[in-house]
C-alpha cells in the first residue's frame, strides 16, 4: 500500500470509526436530515478556506456554524415550515458555494469539496481525525446513560434528573464537529453516508446502544478500507467509493434477517 | 459589464432567455403548490436521484429527458408508495440519494469519463441548451397551467387539511399523485438549465418569499410568479457576466429575495406588536 | 408533619396560555392521589408542572422530592434497543452521576425493582418484546430504583392486562406502607373511590379531597362533562367515561 493509500485509509478510519458509532444517536433522535441539511450547507465555508488557502477543518467549522444559525433561523418561519425553511437556506448556500467555486478565477476544486478527496490527506487532517476519536469517543463515553435515556423517553429523563435539550444540544455538536472533519474525505454530498450508513446496517442486528456503537464504528472503518481499495484497483474517485460501499453496507444489514448481537 | 439586451439579440443566448422564461413561469406556478403541500425536499431529492440516470444517457446517446423522466417517475412513483411525500425524509432516503450522487459521480468520471458532465448535470448551462429542452420545458409550462387549473383547488384543500379533503370526497390521493408525477417531469425540465441539485432555485425559492407577503392563494400565485421571473433573468443575466453556470446565482437570488423579505415583514411585524401592546 | 406535594394557585400551559388554571391541593406522605379528568383537561400538564418540566404561569409547586413518572407505555419507543434490565437501570440516574457507569448497588436496585413487579424472568427480554402490561411494569421498575418519596404516574392501568394490574396494585400498596405518595391520573371514576384523596380537573380544579366528599355526581358531571354516562344499578350508580383520542396542546 503506497504512503497515499495508507493516510487515506488511516483517515477514513479515525474519521469514519467515530461517525459510525456516533451515528447510532443521530438515527434514534431523528437528525439525519438535520446532518445533511448541515453538511450540504457548509460549502460556502469549504469553498472560502479553499480559495484562501486555509485549513479544509477551519472552513467546514466556520460553514457549519453559520449553516447551523441559518438553517435554524430559516426552519422556525411558521408560515413555510420546518422542511421548506431548512430547504431555503440549504439550497442558497449550495448555490453560494457553488457560484464562489466555478467563477473562472476560482482553482477548480470544486468536485473535492463535493465529493471528498481522501487522497489529498494531510498531516494536519489525520491529527484531526485522532483528536476527535478521542475527545469525541469521550464525549460519548461520558453521555452513553443520558442518552440512551432520553432518546428511549424523554419525559421520563427529565423526570431522572436529566435534562433533555442539554443532551439533545451536546449530540448535535458533536455531529457538526464529525461531519467537518469527515468532509475532507467524503465531500459536502456524501459526508452522510459515513453517519447514517453503518447504525441503518446494524441497527436490527443489536441489542443495546453500546452494541450499536461499537458495530456502527467498525462497520465505517471495514467500509472505508474497502473504499480505498477499491477505488485503488477500479480507479474509481475515493471519496464516492467510500460512500458507496456504506450505502451497500447499509443496504445489507437492512435486509439481513435480524441477528440480535450483544 | 455587458448589456442586458445582449440575452436577446445574441443568437446563442436567446435559447437561454427563451428556457429561463419558460422554467420561470412553470417555476412560479408549481412552486406555491409544493410550498403549500410542503414538498420541498421532494423535490429537491427527484433532482439528487435523476442525476446518475442523466449521466448514463448523456454517455450512451439515449435521449437524457426520455432516461431523465423515466427515472424521475420511478422515484416519485416510489415515494408515493411509501406515503412518504410531504413528511420528513427517511434515514433510507438520505442514503438514496447518497448512492444516486456517489453513483452518478463514479460512472461520470470513471465509466463514461465524461467528468465535464458533472458540473453540468449538477449546476446547469448556459449555452448547449437545445430544442427537445425548450420543448419538455414548455410541455411543462402548459401541464402547470392546466393543473392548476383543474386541480388547484383540490391541492389547497389537501394543504389546509389532510383529512378533511378526502372527508369532502375529494380525490385527494390521485390529486397528490399527479402533483408528484408533474414535479418530477418539471424536475427533468430544469435541471439542462439549473442543475439536479439547485432545481429549488426554481421551484421552491420563489413561493418562500411570496408566502411572506401573499395573503391568499391567487395572491401566492402571482407574486410567486413575479419573483420566479425576476430571479430568473436576473440570474441567467448574472450568469452571463460572470461566465458562471445559471444554477448558482439563481439559487442565491432566490434566497436573498426570502431574507429580504423575512426581514422587513418580520420588522413590520415587530413594529405592530409594539405599537398594539 | 410537612406535605410531600403541595400546589398553591398553579396555573400552567404552553406557549403563555394556560391550559390549566387555579389548581390547590396538598397530598401527606403515604397517601395515594387519584387524578381525574378529560382528555385534554390538564392531567398531564399537571403533571409536567409537579416535574419541573413546566414553568407554572402562576403560582407554586413544591416538592418534598424529585418525582419519579411512570410514563404511558405509547410515550416511550418500542424500537429502541434496551432490556426490561436496562430501562429499570435507568431509574439509578437520578441519584449517581450520570458520566460514570452504574453502580453495583444500582444494579442490585434494578433487579430487585423487577423482582418486585414480577418480572424477574424478563430481564434481559427486549423492551418492545414486552406484552403492553409487561411494558409498563417495566417503567414502574425504574420508577422503584428511582427510589423518590414522589410518584406520579400516568394512567398506569390502561390498557393492561388483568394480572399486570394486580401485580401493580400490590406494588401501590406497598409504596404506601413505605410512607411515599402517589398521584395517579385514571379516567376510572369508580376506582377513584379507593383511594386516599381525590382531584378533579377539568382545565381548573373541579374538587379536590377524599372521594366521599369530593365524588358527587355534580361534581363528576362538572369534571367530564359530555363524556359521562352514568349507569343506575339496583343500589348504586356507576359512572363511565369516554375515552376519546386528543392530545392536549403542546404533546406529540
Amino acid at each position: 500500500m503506497s504512503g497515499i493509500e495508507l493516510r487515506a485509509t488511516l483517515e477514513v478510519v479515525l474519521a469514519g470509526g467515530f461517525c459510525g458509532a456516533l451515528g447510532f444517536w443521530v438515527l434514534s433522535e431523528r437528525l439525519a436530515y438535520a446532518g445533511e441539511s448541515l453538511s450540504h450547507g457548509m460549502l460556502p465555508g469549504l469553498v472560502l478556506a479553499a480559495l484562501a488557502g486555509a485549513p479544509l477543518l477551519l472552513g467546514a467549522a466556520g460553514g457549519a456554524l453559520a449553516a447551523a444559525g441559518l438553517i435554524a433561523l430559516a426552519a422556525r418561519d411558521p408560515r413555510l415550515g420546518s422542511d421548506t425553511g431548512t430547504a431555503v437556506a440549504v439550497t442558497g448556500l449550495v448555490g453560494l458555494g457553488s457560484l464562489l467555486a466555478l467563477a473562472p478565477e476560482s482553482p477548480q476544486r470544486l468536485e473535492e469539496l463535493l465529493f471528498g478527496d481522501p487522497l489529498g490527506v494531510g498531516d494536519g487532517d489525520l491529527v484531526a481525525a485522532g483528536a476527535l476519536v478521542l475527545a469525541g469517543g469521550a464525549a460519548l463515553a461520558a453521555l452513553r446513560r443520558p442518552l440512551a435515556a432520553t432518546s428511549f423517553d424523554p419525559a421520563g429523563a427529565s423526570a431522572l434528573g436529566l435534562r433533555p435539550g442539554l443532551v439533545r444540544l451536546a449530540l448535535l455538536v458533536m455531529m457538526a464537529a464529525a461531519i467537518a472533519v469527515a468532509v475532507e474525505g467524503l465531500g459536502a454530498l456524501l459526508v452522510l453516508a459515513v453517519l447514517v450508513g453503518p447504525p441503518v446496517a446494524v441497527r436490527r442486528h443489536v441489542r443495546n446502544p453500546g452494541a450499536a456503537m461499537l458495530a456502527g464504528g467498525g462497520v465505517a472503518a471495514a467500509a472505508g478500507v474497502a473504499g480505498i481499495q477499491l477505488s485503488a484497483q477500479a480507479g474509481t474517485a475515493a471519496g464516492a467509493s467510500v460512500a458507496l460501499v456504506l450505502c451497500a453496507a447499509a443496504g445489507l444489514g437492512a435486509l439481513l434477517p435480524a441477528r440480535r448481537l450483544g | 459589464m455587458p448589456s442586458p439586451l445582449d440575452l436577446a439579440d445574441l443568437p446563442f443566448l436567446r435559447e437561454a432567455l427563451a428556457e429561463v422564461v419558460l422554467l420561470a413561469t412553470a417555476g412560479g406556478l408549481l412552486s406555491a403548490w409544493i410550498v403549500l403541500r410542503r414538498l420541498a425536499f421532494f423535490t429537491h431529492a427527484t433532482g439528487s436521484a435523476t442525476f446518475p440516470g442523466l449521466v448514463v444517457a448523456d454517455a450512451s446517446g439515449v435521449s437524457p429527458l426520455i432516461a431523465g423522466i423515466a427515472v424521475a417517475l420511478g422515484y416519485a412513483g416510489g415515494v408515493e408508495r411509501a406515503g412518504r411525500a410531504g413528511r420528513e425524509p427517511s434515514a433510507a432516503t438520505a442514503l438514496l440519494l447518497v448512492a444516486a450522487l456517489a453513483g452518478g459521480v463514479v460512472l461520470a468520471s470513471d465509466v463514461f469519463e465524461s467528468g465535464a458532465a458533472v458540473d453540468r448535470l449538477l449546476f446547469g448551462t448556459l449555452l448547449g441548451l437545445e430544442t427537445a429542452d425548450l420543448a419538455l420545458s414548455a410541455a411543462t409550462v402548459a401541464l402547470a397551467v392546466v393543473a392548476s387549473l383543474a386541480l388547484g383547488r383540490t391541492w389547497a384543500a389537501i394543504a389546509f387539511d389532510p383529512d378533511g379533503a378526502s372527508a369532502l370526497g375529494l380525490p385527494a390521493a390521485r390529486a397528490d399523485f399527479l402533483l408528484l408525477a408533474l414535479v418530477a417531469v418539471a424536475v427533468v425540465a430544469a435541471i439542462p438549465a439549473v442543475g439536479a441539485l439547485l432545481v429549488a432555485a426554481i421551484y421552491v425559492l420563489p413561493a418562500a418569499a411570496a408566502r411572506l407577503v401573499a395573503r391568499s392563494i391567487p395572491a401566492l400565485l402571482a407574486w410567486s410568479l413575479a419573483f420566479a421571473l425576476a430571479e430568473g433573468l436576473v440570474g441567467l443575466y448574472a450568469a452571463y457576466w460572470l461566465d458562471l453556470p445559471p444554477g448558482p446565482p439563481v439559487a442565491v437570488l432566490g434566497a436573498l429575495t426570502y431574507a429580504v423579505l423575512a426581514l422587513a415583514t418580520g420588522v413590520r411585524e415587530a413594529r405592530l406588536r409594539a405599537a398594539t401592546a | 408533619m410537612t406535605a410531600a406535594v403541595v400546589a398553591q394557585g398553579l396555573s400552567a400551559g404552553y406557549g403563555g396560555r394556560p391550559v390549566l388554571l387555579d389548581v390547590s391541593f396538598a397530598a401527606d406522605p403515604g397517601q395515594t392521589v387519584c387524578v381525574l379528568g378529560p382528555n385534554g383537561g390538564g392531567k398531564t400538564t399537571l403533571f409536567r408542572a409537579l416535574m419541573g418540566e413546566l414553568e407554572p404561569l402562576a403560582g407554586r409547586v413544591d416538592l418534598s422530592d424529585r418525582a419519579a413518572y411512570v410514563a404511558q407505555t405509547e410515550r416511550t419507543r418500542l424500537d429502541f434497543p434496551v432490556s426490561a434490565f436496562d430501562v429499570a437501570l435507568m431509574g439509578g440516574l437520578a441519584r449517581g452521576r450520570w458520566w460514570l457507569p452504574p453502580r453495583r448497588s444500582d444494579r442490585t436496585a434494578a433487579r430487585a425493582a423487577l423482582e418486585r413487579v414480577g418480572l424477574a424472568a424478563e430481564g434481559d427480554t427486549p423492551f418492545g418484546e414486552l406484552s403492553g402490561g409487561q411494558r409498563q411494569r417495566a417503567l414502574l421498575a425504574r420508577a422503584l430504583v428511582q427510589d423518590s418519596a414522589v410518584l406520579l404516574l400516568d394512567e398506569p392501568l390502561a390498557g393492561v392486562d388483568p394480572a399486570s394490574a394486580q401485580l401493580i396494585d400490590a406494588v401501590f400498596e406497598q409504596l404506601r406502607a413505605e410512607g411515599r405518595t402517589l398521584l395517579v391520573s385514571s379516567h376510572d371514576v369508580e376506582g377513584a373511590r379507593g383511594f386516599d384523596l381525590v382531584l378533579c380537573l377539568n382545565r381548573r380544579q373541579v374538587a379536590f379531597g377524599p372521594p366521599a366528599e369530593a365524588l358527587d355526581r355534580a361534581t363528576i358531571e362538572a369534571t367530564y362533562g359530555r363524556e359521562l354516562i352514568v349507569l343506575e344499578e339496583p343500589g348504586a350508580a356507576r359512572a363511565v367515561t369516554i375515552q376519546h383520542h386528543e392530545h392536549e396542546h403542546g404533546e406529540q
